[in-house]
């Protein structure tokens, strides 16, 4: 009888013992993961003497475009919420520069501009410049294909010296807010 | 699929894990303990495992973690118990999860010295390591990590579907020794593994731009069997497909198990094994990735020329040649986690009779205390586990055991077993952790073999 007893025991222990807390495994459907990506984006460092052409006169604009390829992707594009870009200049020149930034669409279309970055003259350290973009207010952004970066130089009646080293120089960067579920 | 995603991510790899069975090792000269030591004592004549109830056991193990860490419902926000949950991890926690089913087994004796047996089981198998700069990456992004190297060597798990077909021969060498040896033909249907990966990932302020992004001697791979179709290179989610191939019809292996059994004294005994020394080679459906390089990402330099540079173009085409991502379907071979069993028993108490096979009679005490010791080798270290056990016969056909167990997951683990004869009928049940059991949700492992055979003597 005390062996059966003990047996019953071992047996039921199990049985009637166990238990488990309730779960809610529904709760992952809550789960928002909010990386925050930062990536190097454009730079350049520019000299008097790229602003002049083959015949020697000077050009008081220059323009480059790179793809932008982050809405390519649909993980980015379904979730980017918010995204940021950094900017920092110096401006070694005698006159003023102003950098323009444009987002471009597939066929070339400005559909978010910046406003113009305006660095004065012989300014080597001024403040970063950063812009906002909130995508539920600027949804256009999304069809952004590409990046137009535009120097231009201000008209001071002179032409610039193309053997002057002196330098503007411009990098920049952009961090882009993602929430995801699961 | 969502939720299973979400572990499989948070497992973050490494090499699989075996069931450390220590109440099963050495008990009641069960048939089934001739799997963990293929010299185990028994003696009957001989025995049927009941097709598909013979043998099922599953071990579901995590350190650092618990379930209801994460989905208790308790008001807390998910992400911030997510959050704090994980940040509690490092990366030597890992979940397992190690599962067997026997669909047949038998054994004879051929005389006093000569026991056979054999079987098939199915085995489902894996461990993950949690890869926390993955997961810190994946969560946070790189932007509040500057100066950080996100390693990729941290990505780490194995996970194997197979059938093992098994045959084994004991022999009686002396009154004090026993041998004994198993031979094993593994048939794989899935596999997914990673290890011995390399490189960072790191983002620093930089000269020529705002910041520098460098992967650095970026070396990772990443092997499938059974999972991607190679004609299709489609996933495979035929579940029957997965099953068919455990029964000799997938990526076929081979291992042995070697044990023995050393009588000091009738009341001392040691014993030892060694299980799963092999490997299966994966043919079938392969698909192995690798990416391999380094690469150093400064952003778009603008060059202000009259050509339209394309930038992008060209960044696009040096990072695929400087850290290229490859695929093939060559085969390849994993090796199975070898295990080490070791015990020492010392018996005592009333001395009793029972009736062997060939109607010969066997002295046992009924009571008995002693020592096992397991390790599991894997490349990171060798997963040890400690178990001090008491066995106690209530009488000839019933026995029952008693563990104490210290490993990497707990140091309060205390598993229970018992073994019944019912005429012909044997059955037998063993629990592993079970203070657990008052809340399973909290617990951090969980571990049962339960069984039914028909023996003979």
């Amino acid at each position: 009888m005390r062996f059966s007893k003990l047996i019953y025991f071992i047996l039921s222990f199990f049985v009637f013992t166990s238990c488990a807390e309730s779960l809610d495994f529904n709760q992952l459907d809550d789960y928002v993961v909010k990386p925050v990506l930062t990536s190097s984006l454009t730079y350049f460092k520019v000299s008097p003497i790229q602003f002049f052409d083959e015949n020697g006169v000077q050009q008081n604009s220059r323009e480059d475009i790179t793809d932008f390829i982050v809405f390519e992707n649909s993980f980015f594009r379904k979730n980017v919420v918010k995204m940021v870009f950094n900017a920092e200049f110096k401006n070694e020149f005698d006159r003023d520069a102003m950098i323009q930034v444009d987002f471009l669409d597939a066929n070339n279309i400005a559909i978010y501009s910046f406003a113009p970055i305006i660095v004065e003259s012989g300014d080597v350290d001024p403040p970063p410049y950063e812009e906002d973009i909130v995508i539920a207010t600027n949804p256009n952004i999304l069809s952004a294909t590409k990046v137009r970066f535009r120097a231009f130089l201000e008209d001071t009646g002179t032409q610039m010296n193309p053997l002057d080293t002196s330098e503007f120089e411009f990098k920049s960067s952009v961090t882009l807010f993602v929430e995801s579920d699961f | 699929m969502k939720k299973l995603l979400f572990f499989l991510l948070i497992l973050c790899i490494h090499k699989t894990v075996a069931q450390n069975k220590q109440v099963l090792y050495n008990f009641a000269e069960l048939p089934q303990t001739q799997l963990l030591n293929p010299a185990a004592e028994t003696n009957y004549k001989y025995y049927v495992g009941i097709p598909l109830l013979s043998g099922f056991s599953t071990d579901i193990g995590s350190t650092g973690l618990v379930l209801t860490d994460l989905f208790a419902r308790d008001n807390i926000n998910i992400n911030d118990k997510i959050a704090s949950a994980f940040n509690k991890l490092t990366t030597q926690d890992f979940v397992k999860i190690n599962t067997q089913l026997e669909v047949f087994s038998g054994g004879y004796r051929l005389n006093d010295k000569i026991n056979l047996s054999f079987g098939f089981y199915e085995e489902v198998d894996g461990i993950g390591y949690y890869a926390k700069d993955v997961y810190d990456l994946y969560s946070q992004g790189n932007s509040a990590h500057l100066n950080r190297s996100f390693s990729v060597s941290q990505i780490q798990y194995k996970l194997d579907v197979l059938g093992v077909l098994h045959f084994g021969i004991s022999k009686k060498v002396d009154e004090k020794l026993t041998i004994g040896g198993r031979f094993k033909i593994y048939s794989a249907s899935l596999n997914l593994e990673s290890n011995n990966n390399a490189g960072t990932f790191t983002t620093v302020e930089g000269a020529n731009n705002l910041y520098t992004h460098y992967f650095n001697s970026i070396n990772a791979t990443f092997r499938t069997s059974g999972l991607v179709n190679a004609e299709t290179d489609r996933y495979n989610k035929d579940i029957d497909e997965y099953v068919k191939n455990t029964f000799l019809a997938g990526n076929l292996g081979l291992g042995f198990d070697a044990g023995f059994t050393y009588k000091v004294s009738p009341q001392l005994e040691f014993s030892g094994s060694i299980l799963d020394l092999g490997f299966v080679s994966y043919s079938k459906n392969v698909k192995t990735t690798n990416v391999e390089g380094d690469f150093v990402f400064e952003g778009v330099n603008f060059l202000f020329g009259d050509d339209n540079v394309n930038y992008w173009g060209e960044i696009d085409e040096r990072f695929n040649e400087e850290l290229p991502r490859t695929d093939n379907q060559d085969t390849y071979i994993s090796w199975r986690p070898t295990k080490l069993n070791a015990a020492v028993k010392y018996s005592f108490g009333q001395r009793r009779s029972k009736v062997c096979y060939d109607n010969r009679y066997k002295d046992f005490y009924t009571d008995a205390i002693g020592v096992q010791l397991f390790s599991v080798f894997r490349p990171l270290r060798p997963q040890l586990a400690l178990t001090a056990f008491y066995e106690k016969s209530l009488s000839n056909k019933i026995h029952t055991k008693f563990t104490y167990t210290v490993d990497d997951i707990s140091y309060a683990n205390l598993g229970a077993g018992l073994s019944m004869q019912l005429g012909k009928v044997n059955f037998y049940g063993m629990f592993d952790n079970i203070l657990s059991y008052k809340n399973l949700s909290s617990s951090n492992s969980v571990s049962l073999q339960l069984g039914i055979n028909l023996i003979f003597n």
